[in-house]
């Protein structure tokens, strides 16, 4: 059944560009790459409890990164670029982690919103490197003798890129770090009672979440394909933030969920102008009045009562599926 | 640099502080009673000033009605907000609720913007242009005012806060909403009065800062630098916010004048990630010790 359920789903994903309009293979890979930050960003609140209004920065780093990889050096492989993204994005993720490991809560949101805003910052200053408010156009991704020239061909490679970090974030939760980081979220002193170094782990869970949002800012350049510091504001932040929270907390599907449903209703509504904040503002305080807890909750509700088993006890906790 | 303009500066710095720390205040307000981080504060304080500005473009009142009028549509736009939409949250958790105020913020935004379009509209000022001299300083009337006006708000607030029923039943709710409740405060009506007061002192930031950065639909970002006051004087402690509004309005205004241009934008940023790895619980707040 489940089984079933996933193949369609992949045969879907796969004839797609076949299926739809150019514009929205295009909408598809934008949505792909906010669900790898949205999982990222997940890994990171789902498991520390903490939210990070910087993520646009780091999607910036891994963008640029990538973008210059593929600049200085062409026709090197797609692979290497993102590579390079993911890496440098997350030496950043591990630079920023280690002295907010003494912040929480309220205090890390801000310190992370600061970050954001410094990013921003230097891309505007660095401008030998990232040409600064001009921006920065990005050339083709190239795999090997391929040049990935379409919308159809950035695509799979992002969906292929997309798949890796679904697949790796679900697995996370069976390995020895994913056991310690889901015991670190259900009582930080009981796991370090049993053995666990909660300051690696945290700063280790700081860096995965860094490099999830490089991978997706490097596949963000070759999609785009143009790169101006002023798609990295704040608001792209809080953005993601509203993804994980209406997707539901802890849930990977619900991440992946909550990313497509706000990149829909972002580009959906850009017909009404003047009215679009409105309506998604309106759409937000709804969603949540109505569906706490998100998508992932909700689905969850609904299936306990198909399956005819009592609802769980408010507040109870599940690793992350 | 001369003394003379230092003082010049410190001052101004201390006016953008003063709403900074009102902003910053009215955040705590909030907070403390319904531990809710309210993201539409800016947007609340701008809607209100456009209120006031709405009557004064019509009929020309002076400018303490236009305030009283601002101060009477915030309190209503403030308990409107909690009547209407946070109450029915009260057992979502804080996320989810942090989720509503942002979609707040973009409809009130966005209702401004179609309401009085996205234009910025010069706002009537209480305080003269020319500047006053006391020996070799020079500050603006715009400076002081600011100051004097806030200080008085704030002296109000303490007062709220230690001398009336309502002040101490707001604090007894900050500190342990059972209790509060097992004493016989209603938790409920210190939410209500939270809200209309946190948006009624947001309103006065909005009427005293509308005449010196303009009156738009943006004005609502002033919300990031108070919440950014908030944290860095401690989030919770009212004194805190007070502090950390000044000190931020300051550092801003100052670090133009001794640091390259490249980084000036990125100082208050710097001295924020800088004060919270010293203080971790922001300079007059405290770390929460968790029982295990």
């Amino acid at each position: 059944m489940r089984l079933l359920a996933l193949a369609i789903g992949a045969a879907g994903l796969l004839l797609w560009p076949w299926a739809a309009p150019r514009y929205f293979v295009f909408l598809a890979s934008l949505i792909v790459v906010n669900a790898i930050v949205a999982i990222g960003l997940n890994l990171l609140s789902g498991y520390t409890n903490q939210l990070s209004f910087g993520h646009a920065g780091f999607l910036a780093v891994g963008a640029y990164t990538a973008a210059i990889v593929a600049t200085r050096s062409p026709g090197v492989p797609v692979v290497v670029a993102l590579l390079a993204a993911a890496l440098v994005t997350a030496a950043v993720g591990l630079l920023l982690g280690v002295p907010c490991l003494r912040l929480e809560g309220l205090y890390l949101a801000m310190a992370t919103l600061a970050f954001g805003f410094v990013v921003v910052e230097a891309i505007l200053n660095l401008d030998g490197l990232t040409r600064g408010n001009d921006g920065l156009r990005v050339p083709a991704a190239r795999l090997g003798p391929w040049v990935l020239a379409t919308d159809t061909a950035r695509y799979y490679l992002v969906l292929a890129v997309g798949a890796v970090m679904v697949w790796a974030a679900g697995n996370l939760a069976r390995t020895r770090t994913g056991r310690a980081l889901l015991a670190l979220r259900e009582s930080e002193v009981a796991a370090q009672a049993s053995g666990i170094h909660v300051a690696r782990y945290k700063t280790l869970a700081f860096a995965i979440s860094a490099l999830y949002t490089g991978v997706a800012g490097g596949l963000f350049a070759f999609v785009v394909g143009f790169l101006s510091p002023d798609a990295f504001d704040v608001f792209l932040s809080v953005d993601f933030v509203a993804m994980i929270i209406l997707g539901g907390l802890g849930s990977v599907p619900g991440s992946v969920a909550g990313a497509a449903v706000l990149t829909v209703l972002n580009d959906s509504l850009a017909g009404f102008q003047n009215y679009r904040p409105l309506i998604f503002g309106a759409i937000l305080i709804a969603s949540m009045l109505f569906m706490p807890g998100g998508i992932a909750s909700a689905v969850r509700r609904l299936r306990t009562r198909w399956a005819g088993h009592p609802p769980m006890a408010p507040g109870s906790r599940r690793g992350l599926e | 640099m001369t003394i003379a303009a230092l003082v010049h500066v410190v001052v101004s710095g201390l006016a953008t502080g003063s709403i900074y720390a009102l902003v910053a205040l009215s955040l705590v307000i909030v907070y403390n009673a319904t531990r809710t981080l309210n993201f539409a504060q800016g947007e609340m304080l701008m809607v209100s000033t456009f209120a006031g500005f709405t009557v004064y473009a019509h009929v020309k009142l002076p400018l303490v009605v236009v305030m009283l009028i601002a101060v009477a549509a915030a309190a209503l736009l403030g308990w409107v907000i909690e009547r209407v939409i946070i109450r029915h949250a009260i057992g979502a958790t804080h996320f989810d609720v942090l989720i509503i105020t942002l979609g707040l913020s973009l409809v009130l935004r966005s209702a401004a913007g179609l309401a009085w379009t996205h234009d910025e509209f010069p706002f009537p000022s209480f305080f003269g242009t020319r500047p006053i001299v006391l020996g070799p300083v020079r500050v603006a009337p715009v400076s002081l005012g600011i100051i004097g006006a806030s200080l008085a708000l704030m002296l109000g607030l303490w007062a709220l806060f230690t001398r009336t029923r309502l002040g101490r039943a707001m604090r007894a709710v900050a500190q342990n909403q059972r209790a509060a409740r097992l004493v016989g405060i209603s938790v409920e009506r210190v939410y209500a009065a939270s809200w209309i007061l946190a948006s009624v002192v947001g309103a006065i930031a909005g009427v005293l800062i509308a005449p010196v950065v303009f009156l738009s639909s943006q004005m609502g970002l002033v919300a990031i630098n108070g919440f950014i006051a908030a944290v860095l004087g401690g989030f919770g402690s009212m004194p805190g916010a007070v502090v950390g509004g000044m000190l931020l309005g300051v550092i801003e205004n100052l670090a133009p004048l001794y640091l390259p241009s490249s980084i000036k934008h990125s100082v208050p940023f710097l001295a924020l990630i800088a004060i919270l790895l010293i203080r971790p619980g922001g300079m007059l707040g405290r770390v929460a010790r968790r029982k295990v």
